[in-house]
């Protein structure tokens, strides 16, 4: 027992866990404070004054999206409103949602809020993948608003006979086992033309988070996002 | 600390399969390093053996080499990588000399 | 778990634990019921088609796993308990009450996932159907319920902690329990932000899985350790510490690896990258301990001149082991592969995580938890020396050869998905459904149902073997 090691001392462990233990967190917290600032929504007015924000207001549902090569930051981000030709977004370029693109701050927000609610109450999470994270039973809904699927040329929107995207996306929500794709179908949630509608702003408003590059080379084989 | 650009190139498409299986390998070689290790520490195994605990450890940052370049990885995540083999060299030896001083003090 | 033995200080804390363990015993069949109705379904999409449909069977599948897990966590506390201290549990009165309150909080929750399943788009859904958020979608009503009764379950931990003999095990898990309840807070509330949304729901999945239930395990097997083979109480606990300071140093961090791509800053790539890498050493050090402590005492057994093996029941000890190896495979290297973000940037979102999800909590969590309900059933009936029977052998076998056989099948999916979805054709629509068609996918989810169903005949004869313990006279009283 005469020479006791600090490193057979039941203590000394105890001490570093615990420090280790309240350095990690204090660590993860400061870095939470950072990143809460970066991941907060913006608003109406970043995109009056070209401020680009992780994730945009919800009035991002009046401008047109698309997801290009950044050559600066190495990989796809969504641009908004046109591309200043460095990757950066220009917010100019409009796009008709729902045959409106002045929606106010008020009532894309509402829009946005029924969308998320219904995306949480119909479950989305345990068939599809949202920001990549939830079941795999069905595609990844991150970039949907973007799929040429749905485009003018998208084999979905010419199923539903609709004219625009946003009301193709709408009318399969609300009759999803009426257009089978595959033998592996959508079932009917119930979703009324209110929730169906805010549910494609939340698709609209989720493809312009920028996740990094992620889904890399989305669109790549049809050129979809590059032909636009 | 950060890198300018991750991931500015594809990963070609032939590489995933050596990906995978070399970053599986990591784990799978470090475990028989650290197992023949630890086997042989407790007697289980003769002394002979351990040698071939540390042909392991050397598969297994060859490993590591080989999934980090594959993958085209930065400077900060290679590091990363280098400090995790170096880390799992030295984990057992230091496993095994507090085990060894805890037990002297309590048995003797 | 029927016929009752336990006399003495703390045999209401373990009787408690013995309902803690039999209702999640029920629970992990209901999961793996409802796991098979979604396999099903992967290879015959018109199984239960608007009856019972993929995403209502998943739910329940993934929440029958979180609540026979914590029901079994609980048990384990409640069993460890009187060991630990030397004291009846205090205000177990109240523990039992709970239970109760419990329990049937989940009955109920339970039969609205089965018969209400979704509802309009507004707040009542959220608060009494669900909330569809994975692995916590518990509707708010019962959220308050689980908060008030893990608060009561931690009281009890508590208060019994500091009324008997503190050890470096009840220590350990006063601590994590605190932590392990806190952090469900941080999936109560409703945004907008979608980025928002999933960064706090991280805290509670990854602080939870890959820290706080980590070194809740490392508890258990310290426990274990002492009552199975008689390890010295002084080297468990020490090593306990520094799995600890591992397990939450690379741990709490590590939680970068899942912001990687959903709305948050460039810098948890690096955060996310360094941490994970070091992430797998506390499980291969949890790996070095068993093994070291086993051949230690079988050792200083051999020198005494018994052939006698040291180990007083040999299933827990069988499952113990299985989950220092299934800790290693499934957290370690299922978890590894897929975890920096050069690589992840394909991976993610495909069935390459639910192998690792599979195994993982199967490895790391489900062995462990078995093998103290064979510590619970041992005690309870007394028994000096259980061995192992046709049953546990037959059991173990299955199970983990069935998981095993999962996961591989699993993994050649996520591969096939990872190369045709992903790489080659980036993740729309169509890359996935023609990621889904190809052959080695849909085979694969033909090996994957029916090793799904190799695991329920192994936890049939698994219950079977626990259920007949009692009355089995080839152990030894």
């Amino acid at each position: 027992m005469a020479n006791k090691s600090v490193w057979s001392d039941n203590r000394f462990w105890q001490r570093s866990a615990a420090w280790i233990t309240g350095f990690a967190a204090v660590l993860l917290i400061w870095l939470t404070f950072d990143t809460m600032g970066q991941i907060s929504m913006g608003n109406d007015a970043d995109f009056k004054n070209g401020v680009t924000k992780r994730v945009p207001g919800p009035t991002v549902i009046n401008y047109k999206i698309t997801y290009e090569m950044s050559t600066k930051r190495g990989h796809e981000v969504p641009i908004i409103g046109g591309n200043d030709g460095q990757g950066m977004s220009l917010f100019q370029e409009k796009e008709k949602f729902f045959g409106r693109d002045d929606w106010s701050e008020e009532e894309a927000g509402a829009l946005l809020h029924l969308g998320k609610l219904g995306s949480q109450t119909k479950n989305c999470m345990n068939c599809h993948t949202l920001l990549g994270n939830g079941a795999y039973y069905a595609p990844d809904l991150t970039k949907a608003w973007l799929d040429p699927a749905w485009g003018p040329e998208g084999s979905m929107q010419a199923m539903t006979g609709k004219d625009t995207k946003e009301e193709a996306m709408a009318e399969f929500l609300m009759h999803p086992s009426t257009y089978p794709t595959h033998a592996r179908m959508m079932p009917d949630l119930g979703i009324t033309a209110d929730e169906a509608k805010g549910l494609v702003a939340f698709l609209k408003h989720m493809s312009s988070i920028d996740t990094n590059g992620f889904p890399r080379n989305f669109g790549k084989i049809q050129g979809a996002v590059h032909g636009k | 600390m950060i890198e300018e650009v991750v991931m500015r190139q594809d990963i070609p498409l032939d590489d995933f399969l050596p990906i995978f299986v070399s970053s599986a390998l990591v784990m799978v070689f470090g475990g028989f390093y650290v197992g023949i290790f630890t086997a042989v520490k407790v007697n289980l195994l003769k002394k002979w053996a351990m040698p071939i605990a540390y042909i392991f450890w050397m598969l297994t940052a060859y490993c590591l080499y080989l999934m980090g370049s594959l993958m085209m990885v930065g400077d900060f995540t290679a590091k990363a990588l280098v400090v995790a083999g170096i880390g799992l060299l030295l984990l057992p030896h230091a496993v095994y000399y507090m085990q060894h001083q805890v037990h002297e003090e309590n048995e003797h | 778990m029927a016929s009752n033995h336990l006399t003495g200080i703390g045999s209401e804390s373990r009787q408690l634990a013995t309902w803690y363990f039999t209702f999640a015993a029920i629970i992990f069949g209901a999961q793996l019921l409802f796991g098979l109705v979604s396999a099903i379904q992967y290879v015959m999409p018109g199984f239960l088609f608007e009856i019972l449909d993929f995403s209502v069977a998943r739910m329940l599948h993934i929440n029958a796993l979180i609540v026979w897990m914590v029901f079994a966590m609980f048990g384990s506390v409640y069993w460890l308990l009187p060991d630990e201290t030397g004291i009846e549990t205090v205000g177990i009165k109240i523990g039992k009450l709970l239970y109760w309150v419990f329990v049937a909080a989940i009955v109920v929750v339970i039969l609205v996932y089965l018969f209400i399943q979704v509802g309009p788009a507004d707040e009542m859904s959220i608060w009494f159907i669900h909330e569809g958020r994975e692995y916590i979608e518990a509707p708010r009503w019962a959220d308050f319920g689980i908060v008030v009764v893990a608060l009561g379950f931690v009281a009890n931990l508590f208060l019994t902690g500091i009324k008997g003999n503190r050890s470096g095990i009840v220590t350990v898990l006063m601590a994590d329990m605190i932590a392990f309840a806190g952090l469900y807070l941080c999936g109560m509330f409703f945004t907008d932000n979608i980025s928002m949304d999933q960064y706090w729901w991280w805290w509670v999945i990854h602080l939870w899985v890959e820290a706080t239930w980590e070194v809740f395990v490392g508890s258990l097997a310290a426990y274990g350790l002492i009552q199975m083979i008689g390890a010295s109480r002084k080297v468990v606990e020490m090593w306990l510490w520094i799995e600890v300071a591992m397990l939450f140093g690379s741990g709490i961090l590590g939680i970068g690896h899942h912001y990687f791509w959903i709305g948050t800053p460039e810098y948890w790539w690096e955060i996310g990258a360094l941490f994970s890498a070091l992430e797998p050493l506390p499980l291969v050090a949890m790996f070095i301990h068993v093994m070291y402590d086993w051949g230690k005492q079988q050792g200083k057994q051999a020198a005494s001149g018994s052939e006698e093996s040291v180990v007083n029941n040999k299933p827990a000890f069988v499952w113990f082991w299985m989950n220092a190896f299934g800790n290693f495979l499934g957290a370690g290297i299922w978890g590894f592969f897929h975890t920096l973000p050069q690589v992840n940037l394909y991976t993610h979102g495909t069935q390459f995580t639910s192998a690792h999800g599979h195994l993982a909590f199967f490895g790391a969590y489900a062995t462990i938890l078995i093998g103290m309900m064979y510590l619970a059933i041992q005690g309870t009936n007394g028994i000096k020396v259980l061995k192992n029977t046709k049953a546990s052998i037959w059991a173990v076998s299955l199970l983990v050869g069935g998981m095993m056989g999962m996961t591989i099948a699993l993994t050649i999916a996520g591969y096939v998905q990872v190369l045709v979805s992903r790489a080659q054709m980036g993740a729309t629509w169509a890359a996935y459904f023609d990621g889904q068609s190809g052959m080695w996918f849909a085979q694969a989810m033909d090996w994957r149902l029916l090793m799904g169903g190799v695991m329920f005949i192994g936890f049939l004869l698994l219950i079977k073997d626990l259920v007949t313990t009692g009355k089995n006279p080839v152990h030894l009283r």
